[in-house]
């Protein structure tokens, strides 16, 4: 399987979440100035929505009749929009802090978020507890609140099972909780493990924690669980992690595979995403060192099949339905500003699968 | 002889400065030198000086210069190494393209708004004063950790002191058991800051103004040292070591010996006071609301050591404001930890009468870009950033100087290194020209070049 680029688009500011419609002809981008910007994958055609958070905005997801795409910000809030006549239709204070993360239940009807922020808790800057739920599912017809996990924050992933029957996130300590839905009166976990390979503490330099598991994504036949993000670093500011992603049988919580030694570079992994076939998967991110930022991985052994490196820090990558073809989104590093312009540094990339 | 030799000798200098009219700032004649120095010395300066109306005419008055001296001043300089960013504290620009996530939020001053992140010192901003206006020349961070905390930029051959240091000379007390100079970090390493701190910090001035560095594993050793050795085996240790520093400073007639044995004094004396740093002897009421991390703790006995009579206490946390990576990832958890330790730092002083006795400066050595880089970070940035300072000698609520919409450029009272040492010692009632007494060596001022103060936050 090899990855060619079709198209590069670029937008005024970073690309933090990516929704696409089932065929790809467009993409969703909430970007980092706040807006939710429709993208026509073909062109490059951009229309911003009516609506922008007050903060960025960190993720969305397309409804399954393509007529309404939610999203979610820094600010905390969760925004309903009207795809066609980009309005925002409904919004919902979800979180005090940031919503890290979203995701979409499979047939459309839950929509979860992930939040937290990270304060001291210990002598050694151990995350404190929670103030509010870390994790909240929301009914995406009526905006109600239908469940909340608790969870160390910050908690920066979250995905649901194929048949949405589970609800699985992890956190910066590493730390993945997996639960039943819809939830019993309590909020106990089916299952809860802690990987110590995505977590630095600083040893030099400073003393507190980064890092975590950026991007989870059960596999299709939802068996396994698949987390990436960066391993442990001495100095945690450097940023040159080992280029992780391990896949776990969550049931159990024990770990099924790694990536395997050499054929990883360094840097923070942000996304996975399953090929459809359930053969496949990609991890991408960024690149400290190293020859790749994107790679194709077997999911029969886990080794590598295809990388390339985007020259751009990916935030999601999504396949069509089809399979046929995958979008990354991302950022190149914000330029100066020049005059009183500040250049574009958003990016969209679509790529064809050549098999 | 050589500078780097000539340190120890000068521990009595005093701190003379020189008014010419006709020469360049900071160039006088070494004539003039010699005769205020005397004059100084004899005690005869403060008659003759007194119609001089110009502001460092004050320290040739003798009274005055007791009368500064009388009442012991403190400074804590809460050193946020690795720099923080401007727009996550001080100067947010929300919604703009360098704004970053967090928004800003009204203070107590009218008009003014400072991060969301810092909710209580919003709450006592008219309490602080914050300089928006920073400008240096330093972007890597040895060089810029050297420019912040010696002032003044380096001259080839010589190691200017740094702050601590020259505010150990000009406030301590040398028979003082609690060091005048006290540095927490409890973090060994530090990358660029590891650097620095391995060298010299007390330049010219000699060993007994270097920093004595405690906190985290560092102040163990204070109870270790008495727990392992028996008593009458430390008097007899105590006997030949001050027997042989004494032969072998009469022998080589040392000045660094001096220096050191100095500094050995101190220890002891610190060795004597050492639940005054133990994390564990502080209340725990005051523990719980200074937060639970190092730099809280740290910060609580920095106002402790104030307290018991400290005049500098440098607070640290190696060099984790550096944010290249995770920048509001990480500065989402310092910065309320910093907010929180300002707020009850300073309120505390204030209840305890000692803020108007004591400085608080809370800066890094430079600012972070406008920009973010590709790895979710901000880089280094001199050309504008803020810092705080509030206490003694200042006034409260001044917001000074500001930055264009970006925060890119300075566009108001842009002010360097050498004009904010000049309102540290100048707040602190030291003379910011005094010369120090180096025979042999060039002409040194605490400041160079007649930098001028931050007149706007004198009080």
């Amino acid at each position: 399987m090899k990855l060619i680029l079709t198209h590069t688009h670029e937008l005024p500011a970073g690309v933090l979440g990516l929704a696409v419609t089932a065929d790809g002809s467009h993409a969703f981008a909430a970007c980092a100035d706040g807006t939710l910007v429709a993208v026509d994958t073909a062109t490059g055609g951009a229309e911003t929505f009516e609506a922008r958070h007050r903060s960025f905005a960190s993720g969305c997801a397309l409804l399954p009749d393509g007529r309404t795409i939610i999203s979610g910000g820094y600010d905390g809030m969760l925004l309903w929009h009207d795809v066609e006549t980009r309005r925002c239709v409904r919004r919902v204070q979800a979180h005090r802090f940031w919503n890290w993360q979203l995701a979409l239940s499979p047939d459309g009807s839950r929509l979860a978020t992930a939040t937290g922020q990270y304060l001291a808790g210990g002598w050694k800057y151990e995350p404190a507890e929670e103030t509010e739920p870390s994790v909240k599912v929301y009914d995406t017809f009526t905006g109600d609140l239908v469940a909340a996990f608790r969870h160390t924050p910050p908690v920066l992933s979250c995905a649901f099972s194929p048949v949405g029957q589970r609800l699985a996130a992890a956190n910066m300590m590493g730390e993945v909780r997996v639960w039943n839905l819809p939830s019993g009166a309590d909020d106990k976990p089916a299952a809860q493990w802690t990987s110590p390979d995505f977590t630095s503490w600083g040893t030099i330099k400073t003393h507190h924690y980064c890092g975590g598991i950026y991007g989870l994504a059960f596999s299709p036949d939802g068996t396994s669980l698949l987390g990436c993000g960066m391993g442990p670093m001495t100095d945690p500011m450097a940023g040159n992690g080992k280029m992780t992603w391990q896949r776990w049988n969550w049931q159990k919580g024990e770990r099924m595979d790694q990536i395997k030694d050499g054929q990883h570079g360094s840097g923070l992994m942000e996304t996975v995403a399953w090929h459809p076939d359930g053969k496949h998967f990609i991890m991408a991110g960024r690149q400290a060192q190293g020859t790749w930022n994107a790679a194709v991985f077997s999911a029969a052994d886990g080794s590598l099949v295809h990388s390339m490196d985007t020259k751009q820090r990916i935030t999601h990558a999504r396949f069509t339905s089809e399979g046929q073809s995958v979008i990354l989104s991302g950022a190149i590093g914000q330029p100066k500003r020049i005059g009183d312009l500040w250049p574009p540094w958003g990016r969209l990339q679509i790529y064809r699968l050549d098999a | 002889m050589g500078a780097d030799d000539q340190r120890g000798i000068f521990n009595d200098a005093v701190m003379m400065n020189c008014e010419s009219s006709d020469l360049p700032p900071g160039q006088c004649r070494t004539d003039e030198h010699r005769l205020h120095r005397r004059l100084f010395l004899k005690g005869l300066t403060g008659g003759a000086l007194a119609t001089v109306s110009s502001f460092s005419g004050l320290f040739h008055n003798r009274v005055f210069a007791e009368a500064t001296k009388k009442a012991q001043k403190h400074c804590i300089l809460l050193w946020l190494c690795g720099a923080p960013s401007q727009f996550e504290t001080w100067d947010p620009k929300p919604g703009r393209p360098s704004g970053g996530p967090f928004g800003s939020i009204p203070t107590k001053i009218p008009g003014v708004r400072i991060s969301s992140l810092m909710p209580k010192c919003a709450g006592i901003a008219d309490t602080l004063n914050i300089v928006r206006s920073m400008k240096t020349a330093q972007t890597e961070h040895l060089q810029a950790i050297t420019l912040l905390q010696r002032g003044n930029p380096e001259r080839a051959g010589f190691t200017r002191p740094t702050l601590g240091s020259a505010l150990s000379q000009a406030m301590g007390q040398l028979d003082s058991p609690i060091p005048n100079f006290i540095f927490l970090d409890p973090i060994p390493g530090g990358n660029e800051f590891e650097t620095f701190k391995a060298g010299n910090w007390a330049g010219w001035l000699g060993a007994e103004h270097a920093p004595v560095r405690l906190g985290g594993d560092y102040t163990q050793f204070l109870n270790a040292a008495t727990q392992t050795i028996p008593q009458h085996d430390r008097e007899s240790r105590e006997t030949l070591r001050k027997f042989l520093t004494a032969k072998y400073e009469r022998d080589r007639k040392s000045g660094v010996a001096r220096s050191q044995n100095a500094a050995f004094e101190r220890m002891k004396g610190l060795a004597a006071s050492a639940d005054l740093f133990d994390v564990n002897k502080l209340p725990a009421k005051d523990r719980e609301r200074y937060g639970p991390g190092s730099f809280a703790q740290h910060s609580l006995m920095a106002r402790n050591l104030v307290e018991h009579g400290a005049p500098f206490v440098m607070v640290a946390n190696g060099m984790n404001w550096d944010n290249h990576v995770f920048q509001h990832e990480i500065h989402q958890m310092l910065v309320p930890e910093l907010d929180r330790v300002l707020f009850h730092l300073i309120r505390d002083l204030e209840e305890r009468g000692l803020l108007d006795s004591t400085l608080v400066i809370a800066m890094g050595e430079f600012g972070r870009t406008p920009w973010m880089n590709p790895a979710r970070g901000r880089d280094h940035y001199p050309n504008a950033w803020s810092m705080m300072m509030t206490g003694c000698g200042l006034k409260r609520g001044v917001v000074i100087g500001a930055t264009d919409a970006d925060g890119v450029d300075v566009i108001e009272k842009p002010y360097n290194e050498q004009n904010l040492f000049a309102t540290i010692f100048t707040a602190l009632g030291i003379d910011p020209f005094g010369e120090y007494d180096l025979p042999g060596m060039p002409t040194f001022h605490r400041v160079e070049d007649k930098a001028e103060p931050i007149r706007d936050l004198l009080a």
